[in-house]
């Protein structure tokens, strides 16, 4: 992208999340470690509520939610429940901020990446390389696919520093519905 | 006399000291096979995939594991998070262990080693039989390990491995119980549960299959 092309997809991604409410979306992760023979496929529903509030289920194969609540993540792992108190963690922290930011996409002003903007023929991408080494031990890049038409964030892929990614793919995306707050409690 | 009641007791000691529980009620019995075989994780056409749940002290954590056997001899396990971040990357080539990855948290000594003797009893593909014992279901043929013994429990109609305890010379240490649903593939676990005596950890795996 130019700089235009630039200044342009991100006015439009930061207009579209300021009137963004909630989002509801399917999600498929697929888990690519080099050594397999097929990603490792899970399946699951996303629920998110502005301004910070975002609840990530794994409904199939088997049952699994995660909470990001404040300084706590409620998880609920097929009936075990627990609590993480993430406060005092900043690694923790950055990569639940991560997850949070990259539901919405807007997240060019975080001054712990370097940022690049690319664009193919179907999306926009941003690819975001963390400049803190202990994030980088974790992180090598992190991949953002915007759809070029509503710039909502169509796929996020974390790669590691031995390549091996996390790629997650959203469909049925419904925004601005009505979300009650119990979705966000354990 | 009385060197005799000290000596009396010194056998006592000794041989109660030394006999493990696991084969308490067993009648041992003159064995053929020299090796036991291990039959999961075996085949590296297969990626074994399974959901994890760990109790360490009460505290609960998830996780996906993930094993291959990627050359005859090699085997890779990776736990990831479920959202797929890695916590840790083993390889086991026979008896050498390689820590390709593993988070600063648990890159303790400590834990790094119960991981890997762990992992290493699941993967183990046979290992030399020094006796054999049969209770009314199963065959137990017992293998000696580095410090102690692996117990691994065949059900005599089934053929199956259901269990593996490993033990030191004295003291049971850790319990694998391997269960199956009827419509299992062979040599496929559905649930692996991993329990150890002496230490409060439990990992409960169940094997990833899709709705």
């Amino acid at each position: 992208m130019n700089a235009q092309e630039i200044t342009s997809f991100k006015d439009k991604v930061i207009a579209s999340s300021k009137t963004t409410k909630t989002i509801k979306t399917d999600f498929v992760q697929y888990k690519h470690l080099d050594f397999l023979a097929d990603d490792v496929k899970t399946w699951g529903k996303m629920v998110f509520k502005a301004p910070n509030l975002v609840k990530w289920e794994y409904t199939n194969p088997y049952q699994y939610s995660i909470i990001f609540k404040e300084d706590q993540l409620l998880i609920n792992d097929g009936g075990t429940k627990s609590k993480v108190e993430i406060g005092n963690s900043k690694l923790f922290q950055k990569l639940n901020q991560l997850i949070v930011s990259s539901v919405k996409g807007d997240m060019f002003n975080d001054s712990d990446f370097k940022v690049t903007f690319l664009k193919t023929d179907k999306y926009n991408k941003v690819v975001f390389i963390p400049k803190d080494k202990k994030i980088g031990a974790y992180i090598a890049s992190f991949e953002l696919l915007f759809n070029k038409e509503d710039a909502q964030v169509f796929e996020v892929k974390m790669i590691e520093p031995s390549q091996d990614f996390t790629r997650i793919i959203f469909s049925n995306r419904v925004l601005n519905n009505t979300v009650d707050d119990a979705v966000f409690s354990n | 006399m009385r060197f005799l009641a000290i000596s009396t007791l010194c056998c006592t000691v000794v041989l109660t000291s030394c006999s493990l529980k696991t084969t308490e009620g067993l009648r041992e019995i003159p064995f053929l096979e020299k090796e036991v075989e291990n039959p999961y994780f075996a085949n590296p056409k297969i990626d074994y995939v399974y959901k994890a749940k760990i109790d360490v002290y009460g505290k609960n954590f998830g996780g996906i594991l993930i094993v291959k056997k990627i050359e005859p001899a090699i085997h890779r396990v990776v736990f990831t998070t479920e959202f797929g971040s890695k916590l840790f990357d083993f390889q086991y080539e026979g008896n050498s262990f390689t820590k390709n990855f593993i988070i600063e948290d648990l890159d303790r000594k400590f834990i790094v080693n119960v991981l890997k003797d762990d992992f290493k009893l699941l993967i183990n593909k046979s290992a030399e039989v020094v006796s054999l014992y049969e209770s009314e279901t199963q065959n137990v043929f017992k293998t000696k390990t580095e410090s102690g013994f692996n117990f691994y429990f065949i059900g005599r109609d089934s053929k199956q491995l259901d269990k593996i305890i490993n033990t030191s010379k004295t003291k049971e240490k850790v319990e694998v119980d391997f269960s199956f649903s009827s419509d299992s593939p062979s040599n496929i676990a559905d649930e692996i549960v991993i329990k150890h005596i002496n230490i409060k950890l439990k990992i409960d795996l169940q094997k990833f299959k899709e709705n």
